[in-house]
């Protein structure tokens, strides 16, 4: 087969670019796994929030990008808190497949409202961008791309100073480590729970609201990605957040060069058969397993 | 009493056919045969052995397809279809469960869920073997030896007669000395361990045991619809499946079975709309989680147990 360096640049710059959105969503889940020790099925849910905000607020602000972000990820961060304080907070420690069942309940329930309420039909978002490109020899990036994975780096560089710097996000990395212990010195659970289910929401409402002017706004767009976002949180390990995201970039590389050289069938086959060997090989992903680290 | 109750449902169920004509009707019950099958297979796999699997959506997806594509593509029967559903069924269970029960059972979650949404996009995305959002139309209706299932009334036969045949493989199964390790397993892992039992061959047992039954059941049920397309893996499906487990009681038998004759009518009685429905659906699972955490069968042991407290003083 012959390659042309053209194009397989052009995949290369494709792939990382949607590698860190995929990270972006999958953080959130291995940070609510991490403290909580929940996984959060209407995840891709909220990142559908996200991107109908986004949508709603562009034509309101007058398609400013950055206002209309920074709208669209304070709503998701508000419903990761009204989750959390209406139905996540009722759930004992270790109850994992009751957990499992209320998230999966919201996420049918929101998933269906959306798509009662503003219909199934895909819509196009349009913004301050347009849809021009930067140009660098034969590639060419669409602007709404470049900034969406910007965002993406600042959201980890952010989460990383919180976590190691803070407070705030020292507490959750106690949780997660040791339960028990962090109790005794008195980190309050519950705080910390909601702490990081809404920093999680947070960071998948941004993920959502940059994605909307990249692909198609639909009911089901969560469903589409969420799945992704399940096998990266499997390959990188359960509640490890450098992991994840290491994976995350890596599948999005490899999802971008299996898409642009065979049928699309395999580039979701790819991701799933990634997965098994991992679990196969590492049972506790590829990075090692352990409690909530950032370095 | 238990006993009781069954033989009567299942003659009372048994004789349907004689006391309606309404196609309407008996599509009803083929639904509540098939599902209640399959969230029994369920209940195998969830609620005796406590891996709670989402791969059942896609075995069922591939059940129906594995038996429509043997009829129409490559010629076959549809007895024959069914046998290959229940074959690839089991070599896929086989295949990902072995990689997966081995790993904590969030990671088996996952990748169970993983696995059906998998077989969605597949279902679409293959567009030369399952003719992508098209779907293959025209299912044509069951012979054998020359009998052509060909009324609802009659197709409801099949679907009756398999309920039985598979509800009374899973009897046995949960009833003998294996499904009494798949509770202990469920249990107390390390405590089967240390009994000098491996748990991985009686999960990957009852997990692909699980797969069989509810690819079958799956194969049945397209050929009701006459048709299957990329919806026929709805995760509406999986949810019914599951919402019947949660609401019998998981890991209780009899339960399971007296929610999945109630839950695949409640619907229809519920019937606004599709996306309403939906909703309800989601809203049901989440009082029932609330509400009622052991379920139907958890509520009637508590029941029990009440009732031979009181018996004490």
């Amino acid at each position: 087969m012959e390659v042309d360096a053209t194009y397989l640049a052009q995949l290369t710059a494709n792939g990382i670019i949607l590698g860190l959105l995929y990270a972006l969503i999958a953080v959130g889940l291995a940070l609510i796994f991490g403290v909580l020790e929940i996984i959060n099925f209407a995840h891709g849910e909220l990142l559908m929030i996200g991107a109908y905000a986004m949508t709603f607020m562009l034509p309101a602000v007058g398609l400013l990008y950055w206002p209309s972000l920074a709208v669209a990820t304070a709503v998701v961060a508000l419903c990761g808190l009204l989750m959390y304080e209406l139905f996540l907070s009722r759930l004992r420690p270790g109850e994992f497949e009751r957990s499992i069942l209320v998230t999966l309940a919201l996420s049918i329930i929101i998933l269906h409202v959306v798509q009662y309420a503003f219909s199934a039909s895909p819509r196009i978002v349009d913004t301050q961008y347009g849809f021009d490109g930067w140009t660098i020899g034969a590639i060419r990036v669409t602007w709404t791309r470049i900034v969406g994975s910007g965002v993406a780096l600042v959201a980890f560089v952010f989460l990383y100073v919180v976590l190691k710097h803070t407070r705030f996000g020292r507490a959750m990395r106690a949780v997660a480590q040791n339960r028990e212990a962090a109790l005794m010195v008195g980190v309050e659970p519950k705080v910390v729970a909601r702490n990081a289910v809404a920093l999680a929401a947070a960071l998948c409402g941004m993920a959502g609201a940059a994605l909307a002017p990249i692909q198609l706004v639909s009911p089901i767009m969560g469903q589409a990605l969420i799945f992704k976002a399940f096998a990266l949180i499997i390959i990188g390990g359960l509640g490890n957040v450098p992991g994840v995201i290491a994976a995350a970039v890596g599948l999005g590389l490899m999802e971008s060069w299996v898409g642009g050289f065979f049928e699309i069938v395999w580039q979701e086959t790819a991701v799933f058969v990634v997965m098994i060997a991992v679990l196969l090989l590492r049972p506790d992903g590829l990075f090692k397993q352990g409690t909530m680290r950032v370095g | 009493m238990k006993l009781l109750s069954a033989i009567s449902a299942t003659l009372l169920l048994g004789a349907l056919p004689f006391f309606t004509s309404s196609n309407y009707v008996i599509g009803v019950a083929i639904s509540a045969c098939i599902f209640t099958t399959a969230a029994a297979a369920l209940n195998l796999v969830y609620g005796y052995t406590g891996l709670l699997s989402f791969a059942q959506l896609g075995f069922w997806g591939i059940g129906g397809y594995a038996t429509a594509l043997t009829v129409m593509t490559f010629g076959g029967s549809f007895w024959l279809g069914l046998v290959w559903a229940a074959l690839i069924d089991t070599a896929i269970a086989l295949a990902i469960g072995y990689p997966a029960v081995r790993t904590n059972r969030h990671a088996f979650v996952i990748v169970t869920l993983a696995f059906a949404l998998l077989v969605t996009l597949v279902a679409r995305d293959w567009v030369s073997l399952t003719r992508g959002p098209l779907g293959i139309p025209g299912l044509p209706a069951p012979n054998l030896f020359g009998f052509e299932f060909k009324t609802t009334p009659l197709f409801y036969w099949i679907a009756y007669g398999y309920a039985l045949l598979a509800l009374g493989l899973l009897y046995a199964l949960c009833t003998s000395r294996i499904g009494r390790t798949l509770v202990a397993i469920k249990q107390n892992e390390p405590l089967v361990r240390a009994q000098g039992i491996s748990p991985v061959p009686y999960k990957l047992a009852a997990f692909a045991v699980g797969a069989a039954i509810t690819g079958v059941g799956g194969g049945i049920y397209a050929f009701h619809l006459k048709i299957i397309d990329p919806l026929f893996l709805d995760f509406y499906y999986m949810q019914t499946f599951l919402i019947i487990v949660i609401t019998g009681g998981a890991g209780s038998y009899w339960g399971v079975i007296a929610a999945g004759l109630i839950m695949s009518t409640l619907p229809e009685v519920l019937r606004f709309s599709a996306d309403f429905r939906m909703i309800v659906y989601g809203v049901v699972l989440l009082l029932a989680v609330f509400a009622m955490p052991g379920g139907v069968g958890g509520w009637l042991h508590e029941r029990r147990l009440a009732r031979a407290r009181a018996g004490l003083i």
